[in-house]
């Protein structure tokens, strides 16, 4: 029985719904050894913001839990060196590329955003209103509608990619802010990015992270990510992708059956870099074994009709 | 080339009652590797602890695909691996990262080891001890207490001359191995080649061979041991500050390294 694993995420056509997340991927090269990279459904990059970006100082991760916490803080090399470095690589193998855009203003995003859409290996947008980790890396964008709807409304004027919009957890209520997102343009939403926490070191007796917070990724977090697609799916009529703790095909499926159209491995990869095809391979056999023919089918099947 | 690949305990040796000596079957990683190169382990299937662990390689045999590992017990994850049994298996990545340069033929050689930090040392040990013309070396090697001098006769016995250093004075020298590097530079100070220095250890071992080094005007490498995520480059956890004019602040221990030329790196604003 042959299975469809295509998505349509937004006019943005994909032969299968198995995504990197931003940041965890690097920029495609990192992995080429051990990751077929024209297998995936979609590469998508760390965050690009205008001028280049250092990041947080040291130590930047921890481990927790079942997951672990990261502030990396937007390291970048900057929107031309992208382009000029990082774009012809991660463009090779040839499946749609997805650029991740940060920034510290409306200004910036839009900046990013207009000059990423005139290239013809970008394929989508997604933007990053989400970052917990730096002070102006955008997360009090994600937090509250209003500021959600004039970003995205800024961004959509000056691009017709696909335009994929990456929403936080740390939020009372997630669906206003999804629903402000499709009202000002966005075509697909991700959700969901890292959850804001911290550790503590009992023996210096100060916070691990130099940043002090960060985001908490990992199997840890996977409840919460499905909730909030379940979410997210009850609140608006667009694509989602999601994310968060996915390390099996099982996992995915969850995200899947809660509402995802397609899905993104991040952390998992760190574990085990075969992750990606792992999960596209049980994707497959769980359809042929359920006599699924098309997954999109599955898409939200754990509501309720 | 990076590969992926489940590796079998061969042999397990508790060297210390805090260090085992793993042999595991990796002939893909152990046919690459070069002396300062890592592994990244998956110390358990489960999801807790959750992250990869990364070990210098120690030495390897390209004949039989072996390859030693040296692991000191400092937490959960270490404490998996090193109580692995005989036929157990791992899910290795490697060779990873950037390993130690070789120096020009006739530089002599000075090897700089903190407790478990001796096991990529050895590797260099070898290879320079082996080269069509082998090097001067002059091995310290220094840790806590006796115990800590994990492997020291199989480093000791590569090394020209070879210094045993401990804090408490319980077995050789009593001091800081830095404490022995000085006194060393200084005697080498009017020699016509200065030497290479070559270090792995602690943190504030690692910015004392940094400081000496640099006022002797002798080339130091260092080889640094960071929390990591991927492994690979991808992720940009594991950084360290850069004291180069050009290129990122942060560079990445597990790409960029872990071998870094001490001059390269900011130790002012190392974290602890």
């Amino acid at each position: 029985m042959s299975v469809d694993l295509s998505v349509n995420l937004g006019g943005l056509l994909l032969a299968n719904p198995v995504m990197v997340a931003s940041g965890t991927f690097g920029y495609g090269t990192e992995y080429a050894d051990l990751v077929d990279l024209s297998s995936l459904g979609a590469l998508v990059t760390k965050a690009v913001t205008l001028e280049s970006r250092e990041g947080n100082p040291p130590p930047r991760i921890c481990e927790t839990p079942a997951g672990m916490l990261n502030a990396i803080g937007l390291q970048n090399p900057g929107l031309e060196a992208f382009v000029a470095d990082k774009l012809p690589t991660l463009a090779a193998p040839g499946v749609p590329v997805i650029v991740n855009v940060a920034g510290a203003s409306l200004e910036e995003y839009v900046a990013v955003a207009e000059r990423l859409s005139a290239h013809a290996s970008v394929a989508a947008l997604e933007l990053n209103i989400s970052c917990p980790n730096v002070a102006e890396g955008g997360m009090h964008y994600g937090v509250c509608p209003q500021s959600t709807r004039d970003l995205v409304a800024a961004v959509r004027s000056v691009s017709r990619l696909p335009l994929i919009v990456k929403l936080s957890p740390n939020v009372t209520a997630i669906q206003p802010i999804a629903q402000a997102a499709v009202e000002a343009g966005a075509d697909v939403l991700s959700v969901t990015n890292t959850l804001l926490g911290m550790a503590i070191d009992v023996e210096r007796q100060c916070p691990v992270l130099a940043n002090v917070t960060g985001g908490l990724s990992g199997p840890a977090i996977r409840p919460v990510a499905v909730r909030l697609v379940w979410e997210v799916f009850r609140a608006v009529r667009v694509p989602i992708i999601g994310l968060g703790g996915i390390m099996t095909a099982r996992d995915a499926l969850e995200f899947i059956l809660a509402g995802a159209t397609a899905v993104a491995v991040g952390t998992a990869s760190f574990v085990n870099p075969r992750t990606v095809g792992e999960v596209l391979c049980g994707l497959r056999a769980y359809c042929e074994e359920s006599g699924v023919t098309r997954l999109a089918d599955l898409v939200g099947a754990a509501h309720p009709s | 080339m990076i590969t992926s690949i489940s590796a079998r305990v061969e042999r397990r040796e508790q060297v210390t009652p805090v260090h085992v000596l793993l042999r595991v079957h990796a002939p893909e990683i152990a046919a690459d590797a070069q002396p300062g190169q890592f592994v990244h382990l998956r110390a358990s299937e489960a999801y807790d602890p959750l992250l990869r662990r990364p070990f210098s390689v120690m030495r390897t045999e390209a004949a039989t695909g072996a390859l030693d590992l040296l692991i000191q017990v400092v937490g959960r994850g270490s404490r998996l691996v090193a109580d692995a049994v005989t036929g157990a298996t791992f899910d290795l990545l490697g060779p990873l990262g950037v390993g130690f340069p070789l120096p020009p033929p006739g530089t002599p050689v000075s090897l700089v080891a903190g407790g478990v930090g001796v096991a990529p040392l050895i590797f260099l040990a070898e290879a320079l001890s082996s080269a069509a013309s082998p090097y001067e070396i002059t091995g310290l090697f220094g840790a806590r207490t006796a115990e800590f001098l994990c492997c020291w006769t199989e480093f000791a016995g590569r090394c020209t001359r070879f210094t045993a250093v401990t804090e408490d004075g319980s077995t050789g020298q009593q001091g800081l191995v830095t404490d022995f590097l000085a006194q060393h530079l200084a005697a080498q100070a009017s020699r016509r080649v200065l030497p290479t220095v070559y270090a792995c250890g602690p943190l504030p071992m690692l910015a004392a061979v940094a400081h000496l080094c640099s006022e002797h005007e002798v080339t130091a490498f260092v080889s640094l041991e960071r929390w990591m995520g991927c492994g690979v480059g991808a992720c940009l956890g594991c950084v360290v500050p850069s004291a180069r004019a050009e290129g990122p602040r942060y560079v990445r221990v597990c790409k960029d390294g872990p071998v870094f030329l001490a001059g390269d790196l900011d130790w002012q604003a190392m974290p602890e």
